[in-house]
């Protein structure tokens, strides 16, 4: 409202840039490891205003992520969680007060953040992720994820994956994903860009007794069952090891550690005043643990090259030409990471095989008996739907020799 | 009183409010119960010196501040709006420029009433330094933070001996079960339980404890050889075979998976436990070695286990064992052995600690619990020896002491953090001998004008050649080339970057992120509880990691 | 941002170099594929595939169960773009009907083929406003305005032409295909 801070009798509010002077010397000074062709100023600045930016969550990761980007120069940001304020939350989610019990996370954390930011914009969205379609995702150019769900951190993974479209630089929405509870963040494996995660505890109320070896047997077997299901490559017993302990006291400063670095690497994607985390054949993943001494990895956690989520960018696929549609068709049921068990396939040219409409799976069923090299030839592209799954996984089938 | 004093010179960093809050959460949590001093009754306090005035720029990096607040004391604000966080803490500040609060005239020290205190660069070396000297002579916990742009540094100079007892190591690496040592009350358990292994039926021979499985297929191992355990891979391997072979392989699942237990405990149970060198350099310790009438407790007890050692050959039992196949009732017998045997080591101890507390004519009797969870931890006991941290004055040789070998090997490695850390120490000499004003109080930071950017870097990279030559000479080492060039073009990268982010600028998510972690090594201080960072840790948030360095001077002289 | 898919397209660009140019499926094909797949056609519908390996193109048919135009069977063609689901799939009727919303020359007036498309909508959406259409005609936003002046002037009337133009009868001089089963 004011124009003029140093008008005695106007409330001091924003001024031009005063408030972000530090901020702008980043944005406005070329630093030793800035690309070439970067363009110090303005753009930086449009660029971060002008980037519409989501955050999943308004927890405790959530509030710290909110408040960093607020403070980072952003100014459009979306928030949306699902939940209500509890008397529990009090003591992480700093951006809530007793007198918000019972309201809404996303709308609370919006207005607390506006208030104390003048001049960024925090949208709410008080619902569940699933609710809003691939056109709410699509206005986002970027999304970070707070989450302490595996099931809605999958969800968005895939959603994302899923829209991306080869010919639009538009639909690939970089996620940085934040976690903080053991090894379930492990199971993004196959996002490519940047990711987050601590090691943290989930047991702040329920002291974990490390004589009690019901306790640790639990989480001991609960993540090697995680690390087999996604067959995550690179998991040591060290790693293990580190999530069993777990134990890092402080979940507050441990949200704060995670968010931060989370924020960190969107503001350097949407600025380029430094390189972030992610390129590809670059470090894109950072774990730490702060049980013993402080110990951060940081590294390339890279895409399984049959990962299905990533689906739109096409793995390749070896199958055995003389095999048979049906046969192919029972093997991906097999698959322990996408167990597809009512496929339907398609190649750009042929439609292999339709579960349904009734008609076209008719027209499409004597292809079952057909052999691979009958239908398509060594290269072409498959895709797979599953009515078990929201997106089409698409693979590349290299003929085995 | 105990008091976290929270010390900063302008600008207040992000830091104090990320840590006043953090430590305000745990103090509400309960999580310092266990370290409450005592006689104690207050703790949750914490101060912010302070003498600036709000700016609009501190808008732009301090979330505990509002727009109202320009021209508002900094200290207070701050002061106030953490306070609102959690009614249970209760926040002080004082707006005093830092040289005056330090150089008032009074019997004691004023820093005397805190009890931790965290310093954010810059600030004068002579103030860094006596503060450092106050806080050696007083076993106070000390933090030295820098946070300029894209990196972060933090020192921690804790007491000369900072004992842990509560490490918190990891679980599966706690269990121990002394296979090779059974005592005569286990001896008989397995007697009682393997007796009639071949006539069992098929449900109990599937659910004798491997534990039990071990020690008896020990004692036929012994029999057909000279009464020896097996100690290499080869016999422990051939070991596994015997454990296999007992097993009963006509069920329809084909095995048993107690015995399986067995066989794949073997080789990671039949080891001596022999202690670590961190608990043999606990016994070795002058401090406990020579107990004196005011020991601390953790010196008592650590000397009566090194008698314990001494006598036994082995640290008293922890008594857990980890869960395994069997039979509640004889799981729970067999937990009983190793409880009562714990419960004895521990009376052992506690009989020790009695006549040495008669012998010295200590003051305070140790606690039982106390030393009841010593002994169940002292296979992970930890001495951090805290180092003093080393002020860098302008023009003066840095004292890298012990640490300068360590310290240039570092250098020679082309990913180590320790060249920010050479950085920051490059910026603390160029701020102290720069001052922002004709006033000679604050000093000035490289980078506060566009203009100066380049000679501002170009003089700090000078300075930071100038110590690590020094600390290669102190180390009477050289480093040859190709390697010292490339050291000198890499030290010379972070000081463009810390020059880039301009009068000692933050980053709110660099300041973030070093908060939360200087909050949780506050934390482990004052809980003493896990193994807090020794001494020095970097970030860096251009490659997004961390380093931790041990650093520091021999002395303060 | 840029430089990240600049990057990433160059990747790309070597990935298919080095295997030689196949033919993708492409994003509408993926959609179609999944909208089918979730078509819920019951008993009073089915589709049918001209050329089963292009599923941008094909028939649906009604025969409503209920309502006045009970005992009649309806073709539709489908046919979808590339810009599928940006653009909404081309829905015609292939019959000349006595209809309020469907115009001489099979056109339909159903908001969600038009205005009201999104591509969140599937093609089930589309198939269940077809249906709608024969239970409940719309006299309000018509594409044969006599024929929505019969419904909302005389119900009965407008009911006894919905018959005689399903069994081949010409109404006020038109002649409309038989469609009865």
């Amino acid at each position: 409202m004011e124009m003029d801070g140093a008008d005695p009798n106007g409330v001091p509010g924003e001024v031009d840039r005063k408030r972000w002077t530090y901020l702008d010397r980043i944005l406005n000074r070329p630093g030793p490891f800035t690309d070439e062709e970067w363009v110090p100023g303005e753009p930086n600045i449009e660029s971060l205003e002008r980037m519409k930016i989501l955050v999943i969550g308004a927890g405790g990761l959530g509030c710290e992520i909110l408040k960093n980007l607020a403070l980072s120069g952003f100014k459009d940001i979306h928030v949306i969680d699902m939940d209500t304020i509890d008397v529990s939350n009090l003591n992480r989610q700093f951006l809530f007060r007793q007198a918000d019990v019972g309201r809404p996370k996303a709308e609370v954390a919006a207005q607390f953040v506006e208030k104390r930011v003048r001049g960024v914009k925090i949208t709410p969205f008080c619902g569940k992720i699933q609710d809003k379609d691939e056109d709410y995702y699509m206005q986002f150019g970027m999304v970070i994820c707070g989450l302490d769900s595996i099931e809605a951190r999958r969800w968005i993974n895939a959603t994302l994956v899923g829209m991306v479209d080869n010919d639009d630089a538009d639909t690939l929405k970089p996620l940085i994903d934040g976690g903080t509870e053991g090894f379930k963040g492990q199971a993004r494996h196959c996002i490519e860009w940047a990711h987050i995660i601590a090691w943290e505890e989930e047991r702040k109320d329920d002291t974990l007794d490390t004589d009690d070896p019901e306790h640790i047997t639990w989480l001991y077997q609960k993540a090697l069952a995680r690390a087999n299901e996604f067959n995550i490559p690179g998991v040591t017993y060290s790693m293990t090891q580190g999530v069993v302990k777990n134990i890092i006291p402080a979940i507050a400063s441990t949200n704060a550690i995670v968010a931060a670095a989370c924020c960190n690497e969107a503001f350097k994607i949407v600025t380029s005043t430094n390189p972030p985390l992610g390129f590809p054949g670059t470090n894109n993943y950072m774990m730490y643990t702060g049980d013993d001494s402080v110990y951060t990895y940081t590294f390339e956690h890279s895409k399984k090259d049959d990962c299905p989520v990533c689906g739109n960018l096409a793995k390749n696929l070896e199958v055995d030409p003389n095999m048979t549609l049906e046969e192919f068709i029972a093997s991906l049921a097999e698959k322990p990471e996408a167990q597809l068990k009512k496929p339907t396939l398609r190649t750009e040219e042929k439609s292999l095989y339709y579960q349904s409409p009734p008609s076209l799976e008719e027209q499409t069923r004597p292809n079952l008996k057909k052999k691979f090299s009958e239908l398509v030839s060594d290269g072409e592209q498959l895709a797979v739907s599953d009515p078990a799954f929201q997106i089409v996984f698409k693979f590349k089938l290299v003929f085995k020799k | 009183m105990e008091e976290p004093l929270t010390e900063t010179t302008p600008p207040i960093l992000q830091d104090d409010e990320k840590r006043g809050r953090n430590m305000t959460d745990n103090f509400a949590s309960g999580l310092l119960a266990a370290s409450r001093p005592r006689g104690s009754s207050c703790i949750g306090q914490f101060t912010i010196l302070d003498s600036a005035e709000v700016t609009e720029a501190d808008l732009g990096v301090n979330f505990f501040l509002e727009p109202d607040d320009v021209g508002k004391f900094r200290a207070e604000r701050t002061c106030a709006l953490l306070e609102e966080l959690n009614p249970d803490v209760q926040g002080h500040c004082n707006t005093e420029p830092v040289e005056y609060f330090l150089t008032q005239s009074s019997d004691t020290h004023p820093l005397r009433p805190f009890t931790h205190i965290l310093v954010i660069a810059p600030i004068v070396p002579e103030l860094l330094a006596d503060i450092v000297s106050h806080c050696l002579t007083t076993s106070k916990p000390l933090f030295y933070i820098h946070c300029v742009g894209f990196y972060s540094d933090f020192s921690v100079q804790l007491p000369s001996a900072f004992p842990i007892v509560d490490t918190h190591p990891d679980p599966t690496a706690t269990t121990d079960l002394r296979l090779l040592t059974p005592w005569p009350a286990l001896s008989a358990l397995v007697e009682e339980k393997t007796r009639d292994l071949d006539s069992m039926n098929a449900h109990e021979h599937g659910h004798v404890p491997y534990v039990l499985i071990i020690l008896h297929f020990l004692e036929v191992w012994k029999e057909t050889h000279d009464g020896q355990v097996p100690s290499n891979y080869r016999e422990k391997s051939d070991f596994k075979e015997l454990v296999r072979k007992g097993m009963r392989t006509n069920n329809p699942e084909g095995g048993e998976e107690n015995f399986e237990e067995a066989i794949a405990a073997v080789l990671k149970s039949l080891n001596p436990s022999t202690p670590s060198s961190a608990v043999k350099e606990v016994f070795e310790a002058e401090e406990c070695k020579n107990l004196t009438h005011d020991s601390p407790h953790f010196w008592v007890i650590a000397h009566a286990i090194s008698e314990f050692y001494k006598a036994h050959n082995a640290l008293p039992l922890p008594g857990s064992i980890p869960d395994m196949k069997a039979q509640s009732a004889d799981y729970i017998q067999l937990q009983n052995v190793y409880k009562t045997k714990a419960r004895e080591d521990v009376a052992e101890v506690t009989a020790t600690v009695r006549e040495l507390a008669k012998q010295h004519g200590h003051l305070t009797q140790v606690d039982e619990k106390e030393i009841e969870a010593f002994c169940k931890n002292a296979a992970h006991i930890k001495l951090v020896r805290g180092r003093p941290i080393n002020p860098a004055f302008p023009g003066q040789k840095l004292k890298w002491g012990q640490r300068a070998k360590a310290a240039v090997s570092a250098l020679t490695k082309p990913d180590s953090l320790i060249l920010v850390h050479i950085a920051f120490l490059a910026y603390d000499e160029f701020c102290a001998s720069h001052d922002a004003d004709a006033l000679a109080g604050a000093p000035r930071a490289p980078g506060s004008e566009d203009s100066e950017v380049e000679f501002d870097a170009e003089k700090m990279t000078g300075i930071a050649n100038t110590i690590i030559d020094n600390l290669i000479n102190e180390a009477g080492t050289r480093i040859e080339e190709p390697d010292y060039s490339d050291i000198g073009v890499r030290v010379a990268q972070y000081v463009q970057e810390i020059v880039r982010a301009g009068g000692g600028g933050e980053l709110h998510n660099i300041a973030a992120l070093t908060g939360g972690m200087i909050a949780q090594e506050v934390i482990k201080v004052v809980t003493k509880q896990y193994v807090p960072v020794d001494n020095t840790c970097v970030f860096d948030g251009v490659g997004s990691r961390t380093e931790v360095l041990r650093l520091g001077a021999d002395s303060v002289l | 941002m840029l430089k990240i898919w600049s990057m990433k397209q160059k990747q790309q660009q070597a990935e298919n170099a080095q295997t030689g140019k196949k033919k993708k499926v492409t994003a509408a094909q993926l959609r179609v594929q999944k909208d089918l797949s979730e078509l819920s056609l019951g008993s009073t519908m089915r589709t049918e595939f001209p050329n089963p390996d292009d599923i941008l193109n094909f028939t649906l048919t009604i025969e409503p169960d209920e309502g006045m135009y009970k005992g009649g069977r309806f073709h539709f063609s489908f046919a979808i773009n590339q810009n599928f689901p940006h653009d909404p799939p081309k829905v015609k009727c292939t019959q000349k009907i006595y209809h309020p919303n469907i115009d001489m020359e099979g056109n339909i007036c159903l908001n969600i083929l038009r205005e009201d498309w999104k591509p969140v909508l599937n093609l089930n959406a589309v198939i269940v406003g077809l249906q709608f259409l024969f239970l409940e005609p719309n006299a309000s936003d018509p594409l044969n305005k006599e024929a929505a002046e019969d419904l909302k002037t005389n119900r009965e009337g407008f009911k006894r032409n919905v018959r005689s133009s399903m069994g081949g009868g010409s109404v006020k001089g038109q002649t409309f295909e038989r469609v009865l089963k």
